[in-house]
């Protein structure tokens, strides 16, 4: 078995989700593949465009609906300028699932808190859309969700979903200066609004993804807020070129984030060096 | 472990045996440059007395660059193609024990959950002829890292050379049995001898305790230590590509056109300041002392705690090579001394 040839996917959508965001709604080209492919939520892949590269992404969609996968993400470097020349029916190519993930029985039975900060969001959509799949599994469920400005927020369409959903409370923020004048949510930093609407930490999970910065403030609060390590769980993002314990890239310590992590919680976070 | 003996001239008649059989020999070139393929028996480099090549055979198993495969588009698809698998046998001729031991290492990481074919078709393919190594210098310290002279790890078959010429013959795995069993005429009785010379090399004086080294690197990831070490290095990265056992790579795609090209395994190494930079900007290793804290850390605790392994033969190759004498054993030597 080749180890870093990928599987083929045909881009079957694109969604424009700001100026510089996109989501691919992807098909595996070989049918058989596409049956045997499973993975669970904060999994992650890497996505190849031939001749241009490879680069790591999370799997965006949940792994309930499997019969496709969605990656959302920021033209920044060689590939990610390609792909967003890309079109619908192209082909792309994808190696994965690779990582640890989401702590999902842990999480039943307790109240969920999601904390995302700009395309923090996408692998926190994917656990979003699972627990919500499997929504009598769990007790409360709030979303917090910021970005920089209101043209920074992704998935804008299923904002509005949650938002309308029973049981769910949505709450989207934008940081000072970045609303505009018809904005309704709120406007502040994660860490602040989290505090405000945040459920107590006894019994409680709190997923985090964002920019270093948010996780590293919003830490405290949950903290302060009663969650106990063990349930205050982040993913690290670290640059990796294999993905599966090799090229020697992602190592903090002697952890291999794309084999121990992406997914790690509190606990598990303190005990690493602080090199990420 | 069985003990056979070989005359000089049956060593010739074997190296040449075997290549008319079709394997490819290579030993350390006369130049000092690298090992380099042999043409006749007789050119099959056993002088261990020289200093070692500036390059160890680490390429044999884990190439520079190579292709893991190739791509063509058309119009509306693209398809792939494995290269073609690595069936070559080599042999490798007069190892030295620093060098012998570096498939053996560099396995584990290939090999501990998802198993890399490349790796794992050319070391399968490959057969590592040791030899006492009669060098010693002031950046040697393979006896720091757990290897001697005269250690057999890592090696198929391993050959002491006695004063009457021959050798001594360490038959170590099934690999060098199999070589002894197929040439009955060539490999004769054991005779003594090969202790007394092994004696006669015991290597470069014990330069530090490697478990005193992990010890520290592990209390002290914040030690401003570091960056003292990272003010010299220019981070050329040339230490890690002449390191046996230094495994990180790159995956790069190298088109020849629009429509076809292949995805390269590159070699990198963790001295670069884009080897871990984000594409957000963010570097979690954003200055050399981070980076050169990284290299011997990796080397020295995370490896060894990770595949029980210390991640350097102690062959000296990166403080031979480096242009500002970052110096290694010494670094180690000085960590041992903090602890």
């Amino acid at each position: 078995m080749n180890l870093y040839k990928p599987d083929l996917m045909i881009i079957r959508d694109i969604i424009q989700e700001t100026p510089d965001t996109t989501t691919f709604r992807l098909q595996f080209k070989d049918p058989k593949v596409a049956e045997s492919f499973q993975f669970r939520a904060g999994q992650f892949a890497e996505y190849s465009v031939f001749g241009e590269g490879e680069c790591t992404f999370c799997i965006a969609s949940s792994p309930t609906r499997l019969d496709y996968i969605e990656c959302s993400f920021k033209q920044f470097g060689r590939v990610t300028t390609a792909m967003r020349r890309l079109n619908v029916g192209d082909v792309i190519g994808l190696r994965g699932p690779y990582g640890n993930y989401f702590p999902l029985e842990q999480m039943k039975g307790k109240n969920i808190v999601f904390i995302a900060g700009g395309i923090g969001l996408a692998p926190v959509r994917c656990i979003i859309w699972n627990a919500l799949d499997l929504r009598d599994q769990f007790k409360d469920i709030t979303i917090v969700y910021g970005a920089r400005s209101v043209n920074d927020l992704v998935y804008k369409r299923e904002l509005e979903d949650w938002k309308n959903m029973d049981g769910v409370k949505t709450v989207v923020t934008v940081d000072p200066g970045g609303e505009t004048p018809d904005w309704t949510g709120e406007i502040g930093f994660v860490p602040t609004i989290v505090e405000k609407v945040a459920p107590a930490g006894e019994n409680s999970v709190a997923i985090i993804c964002g920019p270093p910065i948010m996780i590293k403030y919003t830490l405290p609060v949950m903290q302060k807020l009663g969650f106990t390590e063990d349930n205050i769980i982040t993913t690290l993002e670290n640059r990796m070129k294999c993905g599966c314990g090799k090229c020697g890239r992602c190592n903090i310590g002697s952890v291999y984030v794309c084999k121990d992590g992406p997914v790690f919680n509190y606990t598990q976070l303190k005990a690493l060096p602080e090199e990420f | 472990m069985e003990e056979k003996h070989i005359t000089g001239e049956h060593l010739t008649a074997f190296a040449s045996g075997l290549l008319e059989k079709g394997y490819i020999l290579i030993s350390e070139a006369p130049d000092g440059t690298g090992f380099t393929a042999v043409k006749d028996g007789a050119s099959v480099n056993m002088n261990t007395a020289a200093r070692p090549t500036k390059a160890s055979f680490k390429q044999q198993v884990f190439p520079k660059t190579e292709p893991v495969f190739h791509f063509h588009k058309t119009v509306d698809d693209v398809l792939l193609f494995d290269p073609l698998p690595h069936t070559q046998k080599t042999v490798v001729f007069g190892a030295r024990p620093c060098d012998a031991k570096s498939i053996s290492i560099m396995r584990k990481v290939f090999n501990w959950d998802y198993k890399d074919e490349f790796f794992n078709a050319r070391a399968d393919n490959t057969v590592v002829i040791g030899t006492l190594c009669k060098y010693s210098d002031e950046t040697c310290f393979c006896t720091s890292v757990g290897l001697s002279p005269s250690s057999t790890d890592g090696s198929d078959l391993f050959l002491v050379p006695l004063d009457d010429g021959g050798y001594a013959v360490k038959v170590v795995t099934e690999k060098g049995q199999q070589f002894v069993s197929e040439n009955p005429a060539l490999f004769g009785e054991a005779k003594a001898g090969a202790d007394a010379v092994a004696a006669t090399h015991p290597g470069p004086a014990q330069k530090f305790d490697a478990a005193q080294v992990r010890t520290w690197i592990s209390q002290n990831f914040d030690h401003p230590h570091w960056a003292e070490l990272g003010q010299t290095c220019l981070g050329c990265a040339q230490c890690a590509f002449s390191c046996p056992v230094c495994h990180c790579f790159d995956i790069v795609d190298e088109p020849d056109s629009f429509l076809e090209g292949r995805r390269m395994k590159n070699w990198d190494a963790c001295q670069g300041g884009m080897f871990t930079k984000h594409a957000s900007g963010h570097n979690p290793r954003d200055d050399q002392g981070k980076r050169y804290r990284q290299r011997v850390s990796h080397k020295f605790s995370y490896y060894p705690e990770r595949f029980g392994e210390i991640l350097c033969t102690g062959c000296g190759r990166c403080t031979r090579g480096c242009v500002v004498g970052v110096d290694i054993g010494e670094i180690a030597a000085g960590i041992a001394g903090l602890a």
